[in-house]
């Protein structure tokens, strides 16, 4: 459905975005996850035909995508913070369908079935200066989808709402997809919502594509030393152990997978031993427990639900977390 | 100080008796001030979004171009314009010196700088999110362009005010290009430098007090529409 083929994205010289191949299929939720300054939103306002890149190019359906006409049409983001035009919500929902030309009664029915979609219906007569962060997002997202585009691109879309309001409007969406099979690319940075919602999770980090789960980045500067010696750099207030050659800027990565979790710190080959709390616990597959520990940094360890009754791992319970230097992986 | 107590009460009378010589400078000038911001403006406020907008080659130097431009003296334009408008000089055949059209010409120019560098300003100041948002939702360049200009309607109201006021306040280039004709192309600003130098002080002061007037009218008609506006 979409494709992002050899594209490059430059900003003064520099390299923000560098993807060989990107695609999203038709009907699919592809979140995109990493942290901030990773290229996430250049990547949506690249595939919403609204920057040209500096090389390759944004395809279609099999056919390259000119970012005028129609198929920017085909494609609507709703931008992390999204902005209201001047006016009520309703002249917002309005905006795009005047320009498809809808009028009358067919413009106003559309709205107000969406208004209802999104729980939106009591907003229609106020102006952007009259809503929350929580609500100018929801509106937001109504103004894109009541143009029932064929991708939608979402920066964040939830970063301001509460839980409840972001259970709502992923179940919107979830409604959208089923009904006339949408297709959803966004970007977040909350990895439960990602892992829940979406079918298909990439990690980016500095503008790459990396073949590794979206938990546990660190951005670094790695300091130079001998290759042989075990680096040492520091993450916030702790200290991370990293078997590498490298130095110079680079992003370190543990995989859930490879963090030990106990009571209480055990003598092992493991360098890097932190102990903190728990803080949360996620369950993006039957049997799988993400279980995110604040230890200085915040850690996510993956472990089996067994694992967590016999260690007694709840919000709040003390644990510690152990990897070994060269589980750290570097890019 | 008396010659200047003499001078309002002169002022307050010609004002309140409503003087035929003053009535037509005063309408003149509105016509010449009025004709020449809409000129400017029309030509201007594009060029600024252009500038504020559209990466091109040479932006930054039509930038440069346009801020120097601002400081121009209108008597330097005034000159210029003299040298193209005289009879020997290249359009000369179009026989405008000495109009009220020759004081439009020279107003646009000095104003034009103006509203294209306050607007250029005043787009730049709009978060661009508005104007991709626009085209996200199926906006073309100009129901684009149109967006951005709402939200930067005040500061373009203060284009309008800025261009208006230089129109209104420029003497040097309507002086040398108008001449200064009795009923032809006498204006307020022209009218209060030559009853100054006469020594009548009291009819330059009261054409002063209606330039003050104008400039006054014409920001609370731009604040009401500002407030009028207000979302």
């Amino acid at each position: 459905m979409l494709e992002l083929r050899g594209v490059r994205q430059r900003y003064e010289g520099r390299t923000v975005l560098e993807l060989d191949h990107f695609t999203v299929a038709r009907g699919a939720i592809v979140a995109i996850v990493g942290p901030n300054g990773s290229g996430k939103s250049t990547l949506l306002r690249l595939a919403a035909l609204l920057e040209a890149p500096s090389a390759g190019e944004v395809w279609l359906d099999g056919r390259r995508a000119p970012r005028t006409g129609a198929a920017r049409r085909r494609v609507t983001l709703v931008e992390q913070r999204p902005v209201l035009f001047r006016g009520n919500v309703r002249e917002n929902l309005e905006f795009g369908l005047r320009i498809r030309g809808r009028r009358g009664a067919d413009l106003a029915a559309r709205v107000d079935a969406v208004a209802r979609q999104f729980a939106i219906g009591g907003l229609l007569s106020r102006a952007r200066r009259q809503l929350s962060e929580g609500e100018i997002q929801r509106v937001a997202v109504a103004r894109a989808v009541v143009l029932e585009p064929d991708v939608l691109l979402l920066d964040e879309p939830a970063s301001s709402a509460d839980r409840a309001a972001a259970l709502q409007l992923y179940q919107t969406l979830q409604e959208e997809r089923r009904r006339r099979g949408l297709t959803i690319c966004l970007a977040s940075h909350q990895l439960e919502d990602a892992y829940r919602w979406s079918d298909d999770l990439r990690a980016l980090a500095d503008g790459r594509i990396v073949p590794i789960s979206p938990e546990n980045l660190f951005r670094v500067e790695l300091p130079a030393g001998s290759p042989d010696v075990t680096r040492h750099v520091r993450v916030g207030p702790v200290e991370i152990a990293v078997a590498t050659e490298r130095s110079g800027p680079a992003i370190l990565a543990v995989a859930p997978s490879d963090i030990i979790l106990s009571r209480a710190p055990v003598a092992s080959s493991a360098r890097n031993v932190f102990s903190g709390r728990v803080t949360r616990l996620a369950r993006p597959k039957p049997g799988l427990v993400h279980v995110t520990a604040e230890v200085g940094v915040e850690l996510v360890a993956a472990v089996t639900e067994e694992a967590v009754r016999e260690l007694g791992l709840t919000p709040g319970a003390p644990v510690t977390c152990a990897f070994k230097a060269s589980a750290v992986r570097v890019f | 100080m008396d010659f200047l107590a003499d001078g309002l009460r002169r002022a307050v009378h010609l004002l309140l008796a409503g003087d035929a010589e003053v009535l037509g400078i005063t309408l003149l000038t509105l016509k010449i001030a009025l004709v020449a911001t809409a000129v400017a403006c029309t030509l201007g406020i594009p060029a600024g979004f252009v500038l504020a907008t559209r990466p091109f080659w040479g932006r930054r130097a039509a930038l440069t171009v346009v801020n120097t431009a601002l400081a121009f003296p209108t008597v330097v334009v005034g000159l210029l314009l003299f040298g193209l408008l005289s009879r020997r000089g290249p359009l000369g055949g179009l026989g405008m010196l000495y109009t009220w059209q020759a004081i439009v010409v020279g107003d646009v120019l000095l104003a034009l700088p103006i509203a294209a560098a306050l607007s250029a300003a005043a787009v730049q100041g709009v978060d661009p999110r508005f104007r991709r948002t626009a085209e996200t939702l199926g906006a073309g360049p100009w129901r684009g362009a149109w967006m951005v200009s709402r939200e930067a309607r005040f500061g373009l109201a203060t284009v309008v005010t800025a261009a208006f006021g230089q129109c209104t306040a420029e003497v040097g280039a309507a002086l040398i290009v108008g001449g200064n004709i009795r009923g032809q192309t006498r204006t307020l600003t022209t009218a209060v430098a030559l009853y100054t130098g006469q020594g009548d002080f009291g009819l330059a002061l009261a054409l002063g007090c209606i330039l003050l007037l104008l400039a006054l009218l014409v920001n609370v008609a731009l604040q009401a529409l500002q407030g009028h506006g207000r979302a």
